[in-house]
């Protein structure tokens, strides 16, 4: 049995030269990706989770490890037969149209960013007919809203309402947060999702996705 | 009597040097994303540097200097019965609440729910009544208000409720124009109100080094309507600004000097405060702090980086995270009010009524505030020597096992020594047990409902409120 010790470590530690070089030496000594990815870069992550899940690893170091894996995983993507191994899957994400208050949704990002999703982010006061230009351009799995205002929650519903308009609403899942915003809201105006903060957005887009 | 400000410092000088160079360097080599193409003109016609294909503006060292050079270092924050102006830069600390939170605690401290117009108008009375809130800043979110008229009718339950000056966020160009117009209307006239503003406006910048197109009208309509504004940046370290304090610090204060100085490209000699409110994110798990020790310290140290400039400051302090009036407030309260205050900063928002970061108020945790803030002031005028509280007289008077009790000295001064809290316990065991046991919170939570409940005499005469709402049909009742 081969040994993913170093690589481990090193996705562990965040140390992405590290590890992108102890992936390359276990390809250059004929590793199986499989086994690679398996033993090597899942095993690691899982310790991580498990850190972090107790208090022992602070969210940074948490997206460093998952950042780390992402990089390793480039240099084994064209390995891997097409279908095999993909992102966890497409995000749109914005503030919604007259709000400006955007640290939320960009935590969010971030947190949503190191779990492995790929994320398109529209930036603040997003127009719905942007949101929908935009699904029908990528295609998104997941599209996220955030509001901080009374006056813009309503830019929620309306979102909602163009995506159903534009026939898309089938076709994506919508979650949405922000401070005022509760589940019940979220049930009122049709979202499928809410989360309170961005390491719930991660469970919950998993969830929405059925990735465990 | 009065004691010498700063009590705290928590820069040497040498430091606050350091951050303004590197801030300054930070406005030369990176800039600010400006999303405004009027804006971007005229600070290109005012000779800032800008690029219209990124639409970032840079400020060379020059530049910056004439810019900042027209910023008033004093002017005045008027009430509008003249019992509550806000000297600025006078070289006294004045307090004021925080606003746009979106839920409130009710009287019992146990459910929450949204805030509505009335919170507004309620929070508005209870400031007013409240001595050591020195001013009132527009406190929550009105749900179920329409977005036409929103600024119409929040700011006019603020005027509708309080004398004092009245501070608010504008969401967008025609919301300020909604409260200038009305502010005009009860002024006399344009001009009255531009003499005596007795209101302001609180705008924000988003870190790191942007502002926004619908910010930037909003300022821009302030500094040429005479309207005191700030630009104020609340970076949050580790998460939309460096980890170290001192790099939050340094942006933060790039922030800070580009908003002063856009609005004084906007409008030379504009009343613009320096604006801060740097706070931390808990790194174990994103949690935002606006309570945190940190944020107090970075606060502190604002103060001085924006005395560098002798600008007026407009600082936060008074946060928690606790989700209730619990000890956690009391005590992340208590420490950055305190080290704002002895910073020395002009004024500090956020100060009052506050909890969970910045998203519920309570009204009992304003009557608290208060009297915090109330001890702090104690603390800021110090302690008086002179040959009268030397006593050295009355201590002859008394003599060896004498007392002082009934001393001409003691009936003197016992009013202008202490300072006497209205929630304290201070009754020993067996009356505080006879009167049921009150505490802080049930004390203020009493307090509180008078106050609410009391506050019927009217601000604003019949015959104005007719006339007002003659000329604005849109404003509601609560």
């Amino acid at each position: 049995m081969r040994d993913f010790h170093l690589l481990a470590q090193a996705v562990m530690n965040g140390d992405i030269k590290a590890a992108v070089a102890q992936t390359q030496a276990a390809l250059d000594a004929g590793a199986d990706v499989q086994e690679l990815i398996d033993r090597g870069l899942i095993a690691a992550m899982d310790e991580v989770g498990e850190k972090f899940s107790k208090g022992l690893l602070f969210v940074p170091q948490m997206l460093r490890a998952a950042k780390t894996m992402q990089e390793c995983m480039k240099l084994l993507q064209p390995l891997i037969k097409e279908g095999e191994v993909t992102s966890k899957g497409k995000v749109l994400i914005g503030t919604v149209k007259g709000d400006l208050h955007d640290i939320g949704k960009n935590l969010v990002s971030m947190m949503l960013e190191g779990a492995g999703f790929a994320i398109t982010d529209l930036g603040v006061d997003v127009h719905p007919d942007k949101f929908v230009q935009k699904t029908q351009e990528i295609e998104p799995d997941i599209v996220a809203m955030s509001a901080l205002l009374s006056t813009t929650m309503p830019a929620m519903p309306a979102t909602i309402e163009a995506l159903t308009r534009a026939g898309l609403r089938d076709r994506v899942k919508v979650m949405i947060g922000g401070a005022p915003v509760t589940m019940k809201y979220a049930q009122e105006i049709n979202a499928d999702s809410y989360a309170p903060d961005a390491g719930s957005a991660v469970t919950e887009a998993k969830k929405l996705l059925g990735i465990d | 009597m009065g004691a010498f400000l700063p009590l705290y410092a928590p820069l040497t000088p040498e430091e606050v040097r350091q951050i303004d160079h590197t801030s300054r360097q930070v406005l030369e080599r990176v800039g600010v994303t400006v999303y405004e193409s009027s804006c971007l003109e005229t600070l290109d016609a005012a000779g800032a540097c800008v690029d219209y294909q990124t639409q970032r503006v840079r400020f060379d060292g020059d530049w910056l200097n004439a810019a900042l050079g027209s910023a008033p270092s004093q002017f005045v924050l008027y009430s509008r019965d003249g019992q509550n102006d806000i000297h600025l830069g006078d070289g006294k600390v004045y307090f004021t609440n925080g606003g746009r939170v979106f839920r409130i605690q009710d009287s019992q401290g146990r459910g929450y729910r949204y805030t509505m117009l009335r919170h507004v108008a309620r929070t508005a009375a209870l400031v007013n009544q409240l001595q050591h809130i020195n001013f009132y800043i527009v406190a929550c979110q009105a749900h179920a208000l329409k977005p036409e008229t929103y600024h119409l009718n929040d700011f006019y339950q603020a005027f509708k409720h309080t004398t004092k000056h009245v501070m608010g966020g504008c969401d967008d160009l025609d919301g300020v124009k909604q409260v200038w117009e009305l502010a005009s209307f009860i002024a006399g006239s344009e001009d009255n109100l531009r003499e005596k503003p007795f209101v302001s406006v609180i705008t924000n910048p988003v870190s790191p080094l942007t502002i926004e197109a619908k910010t930037l009208r909003v300022l821009r309509f302030c500094c040429t309507h005479g309207i005191p504004v700030t630009c104020a940046p609340a970076p949050i370290a580790g998460a939309t600004a460096p980890a170290t304090l001192g790099g939050t610090l340094v942006q933060m204060h790039a922030e800070a000097l580009a908003g002063v100085a856009i609005a004084q490209a906007l409008a030379p000699g504009a009343k613009v405060l320096y604006g801060a409110v740097p706070a931390t994110m808990d790194l174990r798990n994103m949690e935002f702090c606006l309570g945190s020790v940190e944020a107090a310290m970075m606060n502190a140290a604002a103060v001085q980086l924006a005395k560098l400039y002798n600008l007026p400051i407009y600082a936060s302090a008074g946060v928690t995270e606790a989700k209730k009036s619990d000890i956690q407030a009391g005590c992340e309260k208590t420490l950055s009010n305190l080290l704002v205050a002895m910073a020395g900063a002009d004024c500090i928002h956020l100060s009052a009524g506050i909890l969970d970061s910045g998203n519920t108020i309570s009204y009992a945790q304003y009557v608290i505030d208060n009297e915090i803030i109330g001890m702090v002031q104690r603390v800021l005028s110090g302690i008086k020597v002179d040959q009268d509280t030397l006593a050295l007289g009355a201590i002859q008077e008394a003599g060896p096992g004498g007392n002082y009790v009934v001393q001409d000295h003691t009936v003197k001064h016992m009013l202008d020594e202490f300072f006497y809290p209205a929630l304290c316990v201070r009754s020993n065991f067996d009356i505080w047990e006879a009167q049921g046991c009150p505490d802080m919170f049930t004390r203020a939570s009493d307090v509180a409902r008078q106050a609410v409940e009391g506050s019927s005499n009217p601000i604003l005469d019949a015959a104005l409120v007719h006339r007002i709402k003659t000329v604005f049909p849109g404003i509601e009742d609560v």
